[in-house]
């Protein structure tokens, strides 16, 4: 061999490896960056839009009395509810089997950009407590894997949601169900394979299956069953 | 790569070494900053509706 191809060789060598090593180290990190990173940025995110919330409930509660009619008028009709903004929080959810702290925001629409800073709201799905299926999306990995637990949902488990003025506490009815993630009947005002045979006030709460995975989706059904204004405190479900 | 990076580097080798980790979390920054964020939709770890392909995503 001469030196030539000596040199030729080991530079073959040492470029190649040195390739492999970059690979290795940028595949570490985005491991890194999915299990941690997206974990951190979401809570920090979720905290925020919780902040925020609260924030907008307590000024609200203090502008309220411009709302009310002027005395000696006849009370008018409510207002309509305002609209769910595309991107904006406006409730936010609690399920106690996910654990006694575990709160988040729930955001209108089910963009990309809008998973990654709570539960999205299914835009085309019934309003909160509303008559129909109010449908939410969420991370099951990644984004701080708000709906890690999913399978661990069981009939009757509550789930909590307050959008500033009442609380409404929904049951679930069934365990998890798996689907395929065309299978959009799922979400529809009475949801098909539910069990639910008439209209009603339902919950469908979506994630993916498998865990890290994005052929099957996870569906939990629940229906309204009791509502309670803010002004008498937590709703029993998560007291006791 | 590397061999010839660092012989570029200016200075004796304390400063290569130092300029070497700031290049390195240079690097770092960028990939979480840009490159993860843009590569991560492309995985199946967003896909949790399921109206996918419709108006929703």
């Amino acid at each position: 061999m001469t030196l030539r191809s000596r040199t030729a060789a080991r530079w073959i060598v040492r470029t190649l490896s040195e390739i492999c090593l970059t690979a290795g180290a940028l595949i570490v990190l985005f491991v890194v960056y999915l299990l941690f990173w997206t974990g951190v940025r979401a809570d920090s995110a979720m905290d925020g839009e919780i902040g925020k919330l609260h924030d907008r409930w307590s000024s609200g509660a203090a502008a309220a009395p411009d709302r009310t009619p002027p005395p000696g008028k006849s009370p008018t009709p409510a207002p309509p509810p305002r609209r769910y903004r595309s991107g904006d929080s406006f409730a936010v959810m609690y399920v106690p089997r996910f654990g006694a702290d575990w709160a988040k925001p729930v955001l209108e629409g089910t963009a990309t950009g809008t998973l990654q800073r709570g539960l999205g709201h299914y835009a085309r799905t019934a309003r909160l407590g509303g008559l129909g299926n109010f449908a939410v999306a969420g991370h099951r990995r990644t984004y701080g894997d708000p709906f890690k637990d999913f399978p661990e949902l069981r009939p009757g488990d509550a789930v909590v949601l307050t959008d500033g003025t009442t609380w409404f506490t929904y049951r679930i009815d069934n365990r998890p169900y798996t689907t395929l993630p065309g299978d959009i009947g799922v979400i529809d005002p009475v949801p098909r394979k539910s069990g639910f045979n008439g209209p009603g006030r339902y919950l469908t709460l979506t994630t993916c299956e498998p865990e890290w995975g994005h052929s099957h989706r996870l569906i939990a059904w629940a229906h309204l069953d009791a509502t309670q204004p803010v002004a008498q405190g937590r709703p029993s479900a998560l007291t006791g | 790569m590397y061999g010839w990076i660092w012989r570029h580097l200016p200075g004796n080798t304390w400063v290569k070494a130092l300029i070497s980790v700031v290049l390195v979390l240079a690097v770092v920054f960028v990939l979480f900053q840009y490159v993860f964020p843009w590569a991560e939709p492309l995985l199946p770890f967003n896909d949790v509706t399921v109206d996918e392909g419709m108006a929703a995503l």
